[in-house]
């Protein structure tokens, strides 16, 4: 008998949205949820449009400034380090 | 090289390689340079004392950012001062669709449609000033996540929480990014919608 065939790729936009940081940021680990999300991505121009500007703001966010610290603060850690026992 | 000169090696090795994240991070906890020169001592003399609880060495940098954090959180408590609290819960099962549903038909018809140029045009410091005024849980989670680049399972441990509740924590806080940049675009003139949702 031919049993109907299962929609194992078929998840909405909340759902994807659900896992759109996660997946962006390398964070899931089973293949089958990473098929479903890129198989949605690629069918869905909405989602694959907000995740695109999703990974161009996440970059831009990491290669913001960093913070450098103060040469003073830098000189009581290296003070601390050589006093610590 | 005895034992303890050579956990000190590796102490002192990981506190000159992590100064600028843990400074940084200090900085957003307290808002102040003075405070966070203060607090960043003062987490690293705990950590030395309690050096001998860091079972994996591969761990260095949440394990320290936590002690760092619970610093910042007794500093709190002697100065009676609580950090702003965020009206946003964790945990609620649709807690996406609940976030959603808050947020602005005008919003909402932008962000299923965003413009790449739009993050362009908007400056890093623009960026990083929204992120700053983002509730605390939900700022600290991207500031380690996505500008000090610790996993979710770090964060995690930093702050104390669930893994599941730092992937919830990321989704409503970039939510709440992506609203305010749009709400500062959008006085700029830098949007291209109408507030009937018909693309110019």
């Amino acid at each position: 008998m031919k049993t109907k065939e299962t929609h194992q790729y078929d998840i909405g936009c909340l759902q994807a949205i659900e896992a759109f940081y996660a997946y962006l940021d390398g964070e899931i680990e089973d293949p089958k949820s990473i098929d479903e999300f890129e198989h949605h991505m690629r069918h869905c121009r909405s989602c694959y449009s907000r995740a695109d500007v999703e990974k161009l703001l996440s970059q831009r966010i990491a290669d913001s400034p960093k913070t450098k610290t103060p040469e003073m603060l830098q000189n009581r850690l290296r003070n601390l380090m050589d006093d610590i026992e | 090289m005895a034992k303890r000169d050579e956990i000190r090696a590796f102490f002192s090795g990981q506190i000159e390689e992590n100064m600028d994240a843990l400074y940084g991070v200090a900085l957003r906890l307290t808002r102040s340079g003075a405070d966070a020169e203060d607090l960043v001592a003062e987490a690293v003399i705990k950590a030395w004392t309690a050096i001998n609880t860091l079972e994996d060495r591969s761990r260095f940098r949440p394990w320290i950012f936590r002690i760092l954090r619970n610093c910042s959180i007794s500093q709190y408590r002697k100065l009676s001062v609580r950090p702003v609290e965020s009206r946003y819960e964790d945990g609620d099962d649709d807690e996406l669709s609940t976030l959603l549903n808050e947020q602005p038909d005008d919003f909402l018809i932008w962000w299923a449609n965003p413009e790449r140029e739009f993050f362009n045009d908007v400056l890093g410091e623009t960026i990083m000033s929204e992120i700053e005024r983002l509730p605390e849980a939900f700022r600290m989670t991207i500031i380690l996540i996505n500008v000090e680049g610790l996993t979710y399972d770090e964060a995690a441990e930093v702050l104390n929480i669930p893994p599941g509740t730092v992937r919830s924590r990321m989704k409503r806080g970039r939510t709440l990014l992506q609203k305010s940049l749009w709400e500062q675009a959008k006085e700029a003139g830098l949007t291209n919608d109408r507030p009937d949702g018909i693309r110019q």
